[in-house]
């Protein structure tokens, strides 16, 4: 009787770490992304899956809860989406309890809660390995007896078992259970413990004895009150230099080969605006940026490294005491720390923050958090402090310390901001389950980074190399008749905006370029070494390299029009403290004020990380001015 | 506070889970404040076996072979009884 309309939805529900999403890739063949720590699922995904009967099923993938009362808003996410009261998620036919067969008694909980509402169940036995492992006897069969829904076994992250879980879950759906124990009730909740106590009873034997598993061992070292922190700081202090000294000759390759591209295609051109549009424009522009692939990868690399082992859980328990000094709660981190990547997905993890507040307070605090779009112009920047070397460990610590500045400065608006929120108007507490270690699943992390990595080069390709064709426009056109290329752009249209644009800046000890540079880069950041790279580039009348190297160098011999040489060492600190704190990033703001539900939040927050961004240059250029520093 | 039966023996003997030992193999008897609702879901049940594993800030116990970490505050409303 199936219409031959939209195909019918099923939904994968479960606890955090129970597997759903390792279930929800094998089942539709898309890999999405895994992560061992609790509330990486944190919006409804979607796939598709046929069965064995080659019927078209939509599989939903819902964030983890541990019950349907929804205390954080990915657990309201799961709620709303099995009542079908998510606005473009249908409404699943049937719902597939993924389980962990390990911790039974700890799961069961939400299986009840899903069949009270009425839709036909199944039960999805994942991690029977690990249960085996543990020396636990089940017994699915009771387990099904007992609930009158069909249970199966399965191994997600091995593929075994799914033959049988899609037999189950093939038309017709089975009927959906009784609920026995939820009848006559103000409150089920004992009724329901009551039942969960029983089905264990019967169909799960636990050894008694607590065993220690490597987990422990290893939790010995990373959660004690001393080891702990040191291994979290090495960690951390790992993961920041391989970023900055693997990276270093991938990037030289990249850059010797975009040099040479520039050469050949120069050699191939006449002279003139075509030629000028192919190097200095595209080559220039959109190479600056795509320079930066390789640490982009290692960062990605890294990252999901981390979730994926289960550490950072552990770290989100060190660093609870940490953040509560900000106003914040150990949950914080992770958002945090993933918008060192990139702030969007960060704000997305904030919704496993309980507290409303906290939640907002991260949100806000995020983008102080230096994203990875950040690292070109750092990486521009830095080295005119260090006489042009890169890859110094001196480079390091400046970098170090730029990460530090907006960390710190961080925390202590978020202090400020959470104790002018006031408390909240119910208590919420630090409570986290610490998953077993699990070495990296290679094949979920390579993808993730492939994913962000194409991602990264899809919007050099198409933002970035839009942009520079723009800029090159703007510092083209229109001509003047003869003067040197120097007058050209002043007289072009990028130049008449730096003009206007000059007396703002000036204050902070920048020129009406850099100002101009620093107006596109709130397009996306990278673009400020495009525009860079273009506006220097077009005005040079020799020397067409395309690489940061020599645009570098044509930096540090910059000069105002009285001869002062421009990029003196404060001047590019006034900089780099302008782009650790102003909020230069359209989609950010969006997707903030998508999970704030405020706009006025996200424009808050936007003129607040600008205000302070100018007032911060202004602060260093000028002390720095009056103590004589540059 | 849910109802508690005058002579139950064993929950004068009851201490919160703050007050317990580490490594000891402990009962949970009984859930009484703002966050049992959350603790439940979690797992902290009545009648469940629990071992705390170590003190601090955040307490790390064991239930059912899971590994939890809750706050003090929330330690403080769970009240367990050693293993008879």
């Amino acid at each position: 009787m199936s219409a031959p309309h939209a195909p019918e939805a099923i939904a994968l529900v479960g606890n955090p770490n129970a597997g759903k999403t390792t279930l929800f890739n094998a089942l539709t063949k898309s890999i999405e992304r895994v992560g061992n720590y609790a509330g990486v699922t944190v919006s409804v995904k979607e796939g598709e899956m046929f069965t064995p009967h080659g019927q078209k099923l939509r599989v939903l993938d819902l964030p983890g809860c541990y019950s349907l009362r929804a205390h954080s808003p990915d657990e309201k996410v799961a709620r709303d989406a099995l009542t079908g009261q998510i606005d473009g998620v249908p409404k699943p036919a049937l719902a597939v309890c993924v389980v962990d067969a390990s911790a039974l008694e700890l799961h069961l909980n939400l299986v009840l809660h899903v069949i009270e509402l009425g839709l036909p169940v199944v039960i999805a036995l994942n991690m029977v390995d690990v249960a085996e492992k543990q020396g636990l006897r089940l017994d699915p069969a009771k387990l099904s007896e007992e609930l009158g829904v069909p249970v199966v076994p399965i191994q997600a992250n091995a593929g075994k078992g799914l033959l049988d879980l899609k037999q189950a879950i093939r038309h017709p759906f089975p009927p959906a259970a009784e609920s026995p124990w939820a009848h006559e009730q103000a409150d089920p909740e004992p009724a329901r413990r009551a039942m969960v106590a029983r089905l264990c009873e019967l169909a799960v034997r636990r050894p008694d004895a607590h065993q220690q598993t490597l987990s422990d061992k290893l939790d010995g070292v990373f959660l004690h009150p001393v080891l702990g922190w040191v291994s979290f700081l090495a960690i951390m202090f790992a993961v920041f230099w391989s970023i900055f000294s693997f990276a270093h000759y991938p990037m030289e390759w990249i850059e010797t080969g975009l040099g040479g591209l520039g050469k050949w295609v120069e050699g191939l051109m006449p002279d003139g605006d075509l030629r000028s549009l192919l190097v200095d424009g595209i080559i220039s522009g959109v190479g600056g940026v795509l320079v930066f692939l390789p640490q982009i990868v290692l960062l990605f690399l890294f990252i999901g490294l981390l979730e994926s082992s289960g550490y950072m859980a552990r770290a989100a328990f060190l660093m609870d005491g940490l953040m509560a000094k900000a106003g914040l709660s150990g949950k914080s981190f992770l958002p945090l720390f993933s918008s060192h990547a990139c702030a969007i997905p960060g704000v997305m993890a904030t919704r496993t923050i309980d507290s409303a507040k906290e939640r907002l307070v991260t949100i806000f605090i995020a983008p102080w958090m230096s994203c990875s779009a950040r690292l070109p112009v750092y990486f521009l920047l830095v080295p005119l402090l260090l006489d042009g070397k890169e890859g110094s460990w001196k480079q390091a610590l400046i970098l170090f310390g730029i990460y530090a500045t907006g960390i710190l400065s961080a925390f202590v608006v978020s202090r400020v901001l959470r104790g002018r929120l006031g408390p909240d108007t119910q208590p919420n507490h630090f409570m986290l389950e610490l998953p077993l270690y699990r070495g990296p699943q290679w094949s979920y992390i390579l993808r993730h980074v492939t994913d962000r990595a194409w991602a990264f080069v899809a919007k050099a390709g198409t933002v970035i190399l839009g942009l520079s064709i723009l800029l090159w426009a703007l510092s083209t056109y229109p001509k003047t008749d003869g003067g040197n290329k120097g007058d050209q752009l002043a007289h072009s249209a990028m130049g008449r905006m730096g003009a206007v644009i000059e007396p703002v800046v000036k204050p902070l000890g920048f020129d009406g370029r850099t100002g101009t540079a620093i107006l596109t880069s709130f397009a996306a950041r990278e673009v400020f070494n495009t525009t860079m790279g273009v506006i220097f580039n077009v005005e040079e009348s020799d020397d067409k390299e395309a690489t940061r190297g020599a645009l570098r160098d044509k930096l540090a011999a910059a000069t105002w029009p009285d001869g002062r040489l421009l990029f003196t060492p404060l001047t590019v600190v006034s900089l780099i403290v302008f782009y650790i704190y102003a909020l230069q990033c359209l989609p950010t703001t969006a997707v903030v004020a998508r999970e704030a539900n405020s706009w006025k939040w996200a424009a808050g927050q936007f003129v607040f990380m600008g205000g302070f961004a100018y007032v911060a240059s202004l602060l260093v250029f000028q002390l720095g001015h009056l103590f004589g520093l540059g | 506070m849910p109802f508690a039966l005058a002579n139950d023996l064993a929950l004068d003997s009851a201490m919160t889970l703050n007050q317990a030992g580490v490594g000891c193999d402990m009962r949970i008897k009984l859930l009484s404040g703002p966050g049992c609702d959350r603790l439940r879901d979690m797992g902290f049940c009545e009648q469940l076996q629990v071992r705390k594993l170590s003190n601090g800030r955040n307490l790390i116990c064991s239930v059912c072979g899971t590994r939890l970490a809750i706050s003090r505050e929330l330690a403080e409303q769970v009240l367990v009884a050693p293993l008879a």
